[in-house]
């Protein structure tokens, strides 16, 4: 199967010429006919394609040497990572939604992943065909086709190098991430040192979130972010008197069933009695199945169905169910009393709340939609009131509230991102949302449009969950205990 | 910085032409591309190697 060193010297030589024909030609040319200029990172992708080239030249001229066979696998490796971080970028965005040109109807990002990829069958393919002697016995000379291929890879650099020095500038400047077209006044050439501004280093880059943590906070009301809040006081304390399987991180109240729903930061969903001593229901739902589910962190009653919610936005609806199939719902709990049944398990879409945690949830029956509301991060310090239909858990109306005429800021730095809200509930029209920072109650209308009172509610240890029951809220702390507060109605 | 990178190429296709004796300058010239090339990269996605993606 093993071919000829002239015959594998003019197979590689042509492979040669065609890779620089290919991007790395062709970009020059419409460059120069259409101002195309790839951004900094199509410029490392068309620059490995000519390294892989320049490999080729060396192979051409030395032979198939181990370390050439190596290089031109690395760089090819390499290539097809660049072309798919490259490519996420724009891959998932909505019909249309591109970057630069397309050829063939295929972005150049795209295009370099393909060509990545057949350099690796192709290495793979000539190395099939390579005699066992093959770099032993390897003449120097190029032979014609070789010749050409020197010629063409050495203008194909020489135009790249005239575009990269017109478009990027000589060094230290670099290629920009939105790309300014090419052309020949030199009154228009834009060069750019921005790429060099890392303030960090990071792997992950914007999706290094952590998880949330309330343990950090400070629950002292009198350092928010606002001033001159009224007190809410805590008229009296009541406590889950059951055995929890881990942290209590949410709880609702139904007033047509009289029942309590519980979650816990293992999973666990309860549904209790009145006086929260009794368990009516009980699962462990699996984290680890299907949907990742981090630890739970909402809970709201949607009638007769449960709704738990993560912290990860995805969601569960659970239904009561006394002739529960214990066996066929073996699949979604890790442990069950048997009379519990999965409806659905799914993911919260979000685009504003997106890479964003959530630690509370609370449903709006009159428009049959579920509020989510973002808590802070290192990354993102922002606070967005998501509501999402029950239908499909898609994204009605996403707000960053923001501070009626009455509040204030304690200075320009302070702003509603400082809370972490830890537990919404709707009761009257009213969004009800407690921070666990700064011990506050925030007050908003169902849309989240605006917060227009809050309250300091002195006395919290970092609470957890928010319920209303009748008249009154109660705020649910990690220990099982609940303080319950007159649920104030301000006058909007 | 790009320009610097294809001038190096270009350097080493020109020693490949016309000076094949020297192989390893010519080789090493590859090897300090290919990290540019690489580091610019980095640079580029603000060293962030993994997109914005589930894991």
């Amino acid at each position: 199967m093993a071919v000829s060193q002239d015959r594998l010297r003019t197979i590689l030589a042509w492979v040669v010429i065609a890779l620089m024909a290919g991007p790395p030609g062709v970009s020059v040319v419409l460059g120069v006919m259409y101002g195309e200029s790839p951004c900094v990172l199509c410029w490392a992708q068309r620059t490995s394609m000519i390294l892989i080239g320049l490999v080729g030249l060396f192979i051409l001229r030395y032979g198939p040497r181990p370390r050439y066979l190596g290089m031109a696998v690395l760089l090819a490796t390499w290539g097809v990572f660049m072309a798919l971080r490259h490519s996420a970028l724009h891959l998932a965005r909505d019909i249309g939604q591109g970057f630069a040109g397309t050829y063939f109807g295929i972005h150049t990002y795209t295009w370099s992943g393909i060509i990545h990829v057949s350099v690796l069958v192709v290495i793979g393919a000539l190395m099939f065909l390579l005699r066992e002697d093959a770099a032993l016995n390897w003449g120097r000379d190029l032979a014609r086709t070789g010749r050409v291929a020197m010629r063409l890879f050495a203008a194909v650099v020489a135009g790249n190098a005239l575009q990269a020095f017109a478009t990027t500038g000589p060094p230290p400047f670099v290629g920009q991430a939105d790309p300014v077209r090419f052309s020949f006044n030199p009154r228009r050439w834009v060069w750019s040192l921005d790429e060099w501004g890392l303030d960090r280093i990071s792997l992950r880059g914007a999706w290094t979130v952590p998880g949330p943590d309330v343990a950090p906070v400070d629950p002292d009301p009198t350092h928010g972010p606002l001033a001159g809040l009224p007190t809410l006081p805590i008229s009296t304390w009541e406590r889950v008197g059951v055995t929890l399987n881990g942290t209590l991180t949410d709880l609702a109240w139904d007033a047509a069933s009289r029942r309590f729903l519980a979650v816990t930061d293992r999973h666990g969903v309860y549904v209790l009695d009145s006086t929260m001593s009794r368990v009516f229901h009980y699962v462990v739902l699996d984290p680890g199945f299907s949907i990742d589910l981090t630890p739970l962190a909402g809970a709201a009653f949607l009638g007769d169905t449960l709704a738990v919610l993560a912290t990860n936005k995805s969601i569960v609806l659970l239904r009561p169910d006394p002739g529960a199939d214990a066996d066929r719902e073996w699949r979604h709990f890790v442990t069950t009393d048997g009379t519990v049944s999965e409806l659905r398990l799914g993911r919260v879409a979000t685009v504003r709340a997106r890479q964003m945690f959530v630690m509370s949830l609370a449903y709006d029956p009159a428009a049959d939609e579920l509020i989510a509301v973002t808590v802070p991060s290192p990354r993102h310090q922002r606070l967005v009131v998501a509501r999402f239909s029950r239908a499909d858990f898609l994204p009605v109306s996403e707000r960053v509230p923001m501070l009626a005429p009455g509040l204030t800021a304690r200075d320009s730095t302070r702003t509603l991102a400082d809370y972490m809200v830890t537990g919404a509930v709707v009761a009257d029209g009213l969004l009800y949302a407690i921070s666990a920072a700064y011990s506050t109650l925030l007050v908003m209308d169902v849309e989240g449009r605006a917060v227009f009172a809050a309250y300091a509610v002195p006395g919290l240890e970092r609470p957890t969950g928010l319920a209303a029951r009748g008249t009154t809220l109660l705020v649910a702390l990690a220990d099982g205990r609940v303080a319950v507060v007159e649920r104030p109605a301000p006058i909007r | 910085m790009e320009f610097l990178n294809f001038l190096l190429i270009l350097w080493a296709a020109w020693l490949l032409w016309r000076h094949p004796e020297r192989e390893r300058l010519a080789f090493g010239i590859l090897v300090v591309s290919c990290v540019l090339m690489a580091l610019l990269f980095l640079v580029g996605t603000r060293t962030s190697l993994v997109p914005g993606v589930n894991l």
